[in-house]
């Protein structure tokens, strides 16, 4: 306890003061999150919709596929993605290993099942007689999907949290991808592995707490706009 | 050669769900102004009938020429969660209704069926029978060629459905729309239809006006569907009556005993049984006791043959 406490003294005025090498993780983290949240939700909603909504053959399949992949361990991804952009790898050439877009490419292909299984699930939630009827009297495509999005909102939302916590708080994939080099390429969870693995624990309680703020913030502001629905409304008012 | 007001026809249509055929070589037609019942018991195929006549459902054989756009209005009244007014301004946009006519149209929809003033409550902040109004509303707004409405009245008290039944009866009234309604109780095909298409097992067994049929059921299946309850045989002939053809009159030339006394809401309704056979009444308080011997009356009914009577088609 007393070891907690010494330690604690000494983080707050790291974080007080603005600390250069903890403001550029909280920056670079901010950014990961911001960029892999926004891509997963860019490819994951719509399969999220055509899983929610999709009449087509083997679509229990895909669904509990996606079910599946939230359980998906994110060292194995590491390790995969490792394996193909190694500089003898198909994707060598990219040059993307040990780089800060080979963090942002792990953490979104980690937040995607999440956006994906939760958003469909929240779709498949909704009252099949409200999709029906909007088929029945015309709607296209895509006032369908609108109609979904808009009504699941509660749902999405709590996908892309979802999806937004696992880009804050994965350590394993984002190591083996960009090495967790000091200063370059750390995110806060793996900056805090990093320095608790050097035994600076005063650092790591700094930067454990400055994670704990900003999940909680973030987090607790997405809450706010899914119960509102807010954000949402404002861009589907076209659809009537 | 489709005859001008036909908006809708089907041929010999039959419709499977799974491998099972639920709709039979239903041939019907739907022509402009009228509202028409679709009247049978619970999993005659009413609904898959409808399904296929929207084209929401395959065909396994037969054809439905639609002349016109068909709106239909599903049995769950599943709204948006938005306002009772965006409710029905979505439906207009997704029938493709410009944007500008929307809301006049939409308005207009709500006052027909009384719920104008609930245009801008939440529309989950709604009960169940404003949730149909809106439904409803919906439906029609969209100024369809064909509507076909799928127990529009379904799960409401008795009070609620009446009212809405009411505001329904003039709403869905249009010269130039043809209307299905699929409805489960007699009562609100008789408030509503012109015409009543009576489906059994999969199977068209009458359509005519609802006073013809009631007055002449073509068949002894589709009599006791509406309500054709008391039997009397005379050896080659088959009496079947309706409460309403049974009167308690103390010159009748019938002798019955009361074998059961059920109340209901202005009276009672007695099962009467009598040497040929049994009958009801209703009858007004004070009425006769368990076991009393009354004299009676029949006026009216649907005659068939014993031998039609008792085959195992017409018994179902």
């Amino acid at each position: 306890m007393r070891l907690i406490w010494d330690e604690l003294r000494v983080a707050f005025p790291l974080i007080w003061h603005g600390n250069p090498y903890l403001m550029s993780i909280i920056g670079f983290t901010l950014e990961v999150a911001a960029i892999a949240t926004a891509a997963a939700a860019v490819i994951g909603l719509p399969i999220g919709l055509a899983l929610g909504l999709g009449r087509f053959r083997g679509r229990n399949v895909l669904r509990a596929l996606a079910n599946a992949s939230l359980a998906l361990p994110p060292v194995l991804v590491g390790a995969i993605l490792f394996l193909l952009l190694t500089p003898q790898a198909p994707f060598g050439s990219l040059q993307l290993i040990w780089t800060r877009q080979a963090v942002i490419i792990a953490q979104t292909i980690l937040a995607l099942p999440f956006i994906v299984a939760l958003s469909a699930a929240a779709i498949q939630a909704l009252p099949p007689g409200l999709l029906s009827q909007a088929r029945l009297l015309g709607a296209s495509r895509w006032q369908l999907w609108r109609l979904a999005l808009r009504e699941a909102r509660i749902g999405v939302i709590a996908a892309v949290i979802a999806g937004l916590g696992t880009a804050l708080s994965e350590v394993a994939a984002v190591t083996i991808l960009g090495g967790n080099i000091y200063g370059h390429d750390q995110t806060l969870a793996s900056a805090t592995f990093f320095e608790v693995d050097a035994a600076h624990y005063a650092d790591a309680v700094a930067i454990a707490i400055v994670l704990i703020a900003m999940i909680l913030i973030l987090m607790c502001g997405l809450g706010v706009l899914q119960q509102q629905g807010g954000g949402i409304r404002m861009r589907f008012r076209s659809a009537t | 050669m489709t005859e001008p007001d036909v908006l809708l026809r089907c041929e010999q249509l039959s419709v499977r769900r799974g491998r099972r055929e639920v709709v039979r070589e239903v041939s019907a037609e739907l022509r402009a102004g009228e509202i028409v019942a679709l009247l049978g018991p619970n999993g005659a195929g009413k609904s898959t009938l409808l399904d296929a006549l929207a084209g929401a459902l395959p065909v396994a054989r037969g054809r439905v020429e639609r002349h016109g756009r068909v709106a239909v209005a599903l049995q769950s009244p599943d709204l948006a969660r938005r306002t009772v007014l965006a409710n029905v301004t979505l439906a207009l946009a997704w029938w493709g209704v410009p944007r500008a006519e929307r809301a006049g149209r939409a308005r207009e929809a709500l006052r027909a069926m009384g719920a104008e003033h609930l245009a801008e409550r939440a529309a989950g902040a709604l009960s169940g029978g404003e949730r149909r109004r809106v439904h409803i509303a919906r439906a029609i707004a969209v100024r369809s060629d064909v509507l076909l409405l799928d127990e529009p009245f379904a799960g409401l008290d008795a009070e609620v459905r009446a009212s809405l039944l009411e505001d329904a009866v003039s709403a869905l009234r249009s010269a130039t729309r043809a209307t299905l309604v699929v409805v489960h109780d007699r009562a609100e095909a008789w408030a509503l239809a012109d015409r009543l298409l009576i489906l059994i097992d999969g199977r068209l067994v009458a359509s005519g006006s609802p006073r013809e049929l009631l007055e002449q059921p073509p068949t002894v299946e589709v009599a006791r569907f509406l309500g054709f309850d008391g039997e009397l045989d005379d050896g080659s002939e088959l009496l079947l009556t309706r409460p309403a053809h049974v009167v308690l009159d103390p010159s009748g030339p019938l002798e019955a005993r009361v074998t059961r006394v059920i109340p209901v809401e202005d009276g009672a309704r007695l099962e009467l049984q009598l040497d040929r056979g049994r009958v009801y009444a209703v009858a007004a308080l004070p009425s006769p006791g368990l076991g009393q011997s009354v004299p009676l009356r029949v006026e009216g009914g649907a005659r068939f043959p014993v031998a039609e009577a008792r085959s195992p088609v017409a018994s179902g």
